[in-house]
């Protein structure tokens, strides 16, 4: 360590002006220049156009917009939708988060207790299917099979079985957001059980035949070493997906609701309203704004978690 | 004898547990491709069964009828084949320039990889920069150049990179090979597992991708697969009303399933191939994420 932080030192004395840099290094600018071109295309040419934002934005005659000030944000934050959209985004990103933690790190220590290396494989290759499938398959399973309205709909069928009488799901509004949640543990919970799988894996082993050696139960080692080992790991993923809690997670949601406005109320997130409003009334100025509020509170959440990061494990922060 | 007995009952647990959850994610793939191969009338009068009434192959008749569904294939593996490569082939050379201590600006292009993942414009400035500007709208690019690099990935790969010894290098350099050469002469053959897991993932994501072409892709002839199967009561009006099916009744639920069917299936099959690199490159990915 010591040795290359000299090493860094002793580069930055020997710093190459611009123009000498790019004649000796040119080889690999080059190389960098086509994924760079890439993401200014597609990342950084988008945001002057934040500018919209405070435009009442006119498709025909787009770079002389009128200026309205903050009229736009006034519009969505003023409209009922705003809270509700941005209740469901957090609510079901939230769901999303500590359900998957919670029924992965579970999945990845059983898997680890579990001596049968087949019977262990086959279990492993079974929960990560649902990884490799498009949030559309996921979409139809979920609403013309599972949930489905007619009274063969499994989830009527099961409901049959136990004496209830069959209903109809896409008129039942808060069915949905625990619909949503629970696809997405069930597309996720064995990928994400692999991460903590593997660093259950890194683990001193000795530690384990020390406490086995003090008569240490299978419990009590789960208890008193896995998940105290696991802590760091587990609480490093929820702050780096902190920064992700505005973003709504759109191609699964849209795929299951699509268009059913009766189920708006609980699954609206900003991201599928903000669609529609582009989609169907063109409301290029509001969503702009929406889409830097956005971005806005992703930034100071992004760069508070990766504080707290740092403050609780140095290695872990993501800068 | 009594931590035995607990013991068997914790193991007991442990795999019901894991049976029951094994069940929950395959089941719906199970009783979906029953459901394909049953006859319409039996879904409509006994709902969605295990054991189907009635084998037939009408669904994937239908499916296969219809030329969309060869079109709709045909875009999809033009769009993974052409996204995954390219994709690759960009990641990999800019990673390649990143990982080189020498590199002056090494950091300052990871920095300006890194800044939009932490504040974006957001849809709209995107969506019409793309329309507006790169005009892609209806085009086999919408569907390519939008997801082409992944900080992430260039990340990965540029700390793989790192880890292939510089004496190497400087030996190639010093038997007069550039740049270029030693990049793919050298380095190419020794980064296969890093380029084989980050290609599947690419692969991965450009098959199941839907977004790009919901937001750019009006005409049918570029749909791909799972756009297809997003619009699937249109398509089935479609297949309706032209085609050979015309005065056939058309099997909605059993068609669906078919067509979900065919959509995965090349995943399914290939699944037991690739899986271990997936779980690999989740692995380095978590070593440091």
């Amino acid at each position: 360590m010591g040795t290359k932080q000299r090493k860094e030192k002793e580069a930055k004395k020997n710093r190459r002006p611009f123009f000498q840099e790019m004649k000796k290094n040119g080889a690999y600018y080059m190389m960098m220049l086509p994924a760079g071109i890439v993401v200014f295309l597609f990342a950084y040419l988008p945001m002057p156009g934040l500018i919209i934002a405070f435009q009442d934005f006119n498709f025909v005659d787009r770079f002389r917009s009128p200026f309205i000030g903050l009229n736009n944000f006034k519009f969505f934050f003023t409209s009922s939708y705003a809270l509700q959209t941005t209740v469901n985004t957090l609510v079901i990103n939230f769901n999303y988060l500590i359900w998957t933690t919670f029924l992965a790190v579970a999945v990845a220590i059983i898997l680890n207790e579990i001596k049968g290396r087949v019977s262990r494989k086959i279990y492993q290759n079974a929960i990560f299917i649902p990884y490799f499938i498009s949030s559309v398959v996921v979409g139809r399973l979920v609403r013309t099979m599972l949930f489905a309205d007619s009274a063969g709909g499994v989830m009527n069928r099961l409901l049959r079985m136990f004496g209830a009488d069959p209903v109809k799901w896409s008129t039942v509004p808060i069915a949905w957001p625990f619909i949503i949640v629970g696809a997405h543990l069930w597309q996720l919970t064995g990928y994400t059980s692999i991460v903590y799988l593997a660093s259950i894996a890194g683990f001193d082993r000795e530690m384990y035949e020390a406490a086995s050696l003090d008569g240490a139960s299978r419990w009590q080692k789960i208890r008193y070493l896995t998940v105290p080992l696991l802590m760091p790991s587990i609480i490093v993923m929820m702050l780096l997906s902190i920064g992700g809690m505005l973003r709504g997670d759109f191609a699964n949601i849209y795929a299951i609701i699509e268009d059913n406005g009766m189920l708006f109320k609980y699954t609206d997130v900003i991201d599928t309203y903000v669609f529609r409003a582009i989609k169907g009334a063109a409301e290029f100025g509001t969503t702009t704004a929406i889409g830097l509020y956005q971005s806005v509170v992703g930034f100071i959440l992004v760069m508070g978690s990766n504080w707290l990061a740092k403050k609780y494990d140095k290695d872990s922060a993501l800068f | 004898m009594r931590t035995k007995k607990q013991g068997f009952i914790g193991d007991l647990l442990m795999h019901l547990g894991m049976i029951f959850l094994s069940f929950i994610c395959l089941y719906p793939f199970v009783l979906s491709f029953m459901v394909s191969i049953s006859t319409e009338e039996s879904i409509v009068k006994n709902g969605f069964k295990m054991l189907p009434d009635g084998f037939t192959l009408t669904a994937y008749r239908t499916v296969f009828a219809d030329g969309s569904i060869y079109t709709g294939y045909l875009i999809t593996i033009l769009v993974t084949l052409i996204g995954t490569l390219l994709s690759l082939l960009l990641t990999a050379m800019a990673a390649y320039g990143m990982a080189n201590n020498k590199v002056q600006y090494r950091n300052a292009f990871a920095l300006y990889l890194y800044i939009p993942s932490v504040f974006s414009a957001g849809l709209v400035p995107w969506y019409l920069v793309c329309t507006q500007i790169l005009h892609l709208q209806n085009t086999l690019w919408a569907l390519i150049l939008p997801s082409l690099v992944s900080p992430f990935n260039v990340f990965l790969m540029r700390n793989y990179f790192k880890t292939i010894p510089s004496s190497l290098l400087e030996a190639a350099e010093i038997d007069g090979c550039g740049v270029m050469k030693t990049a793919f002469v050298v380095v190419l053959p020794l980064s296969k597992p890093i380029i084989a897991t980050i290609s599947l993932f690419v692969g991965l994501g450009y098959w199941n991708n839907w977004a790009n072409a919901l937001y750019f892709i009006d005409e049918r002839r570029l749909y791909p697969l799972q756009y297809m199967l997003y619009r699937i009561e249109s398509l089935m009006r479609f297949i309706r009303e032209n085609g050979a099916m015309a005065n056939m009744e058309v099997p909605t639920q059993t068609f669906q399933m078919a067509t979900l069917f065919v959509t995965i299936g090349p995943i399914l099959l290939l699944y037991p191939f690739v899986q271990k690199y997936f779980v690999k490159g989740i692995m380095v990915g978590a070593v440091k994420g």
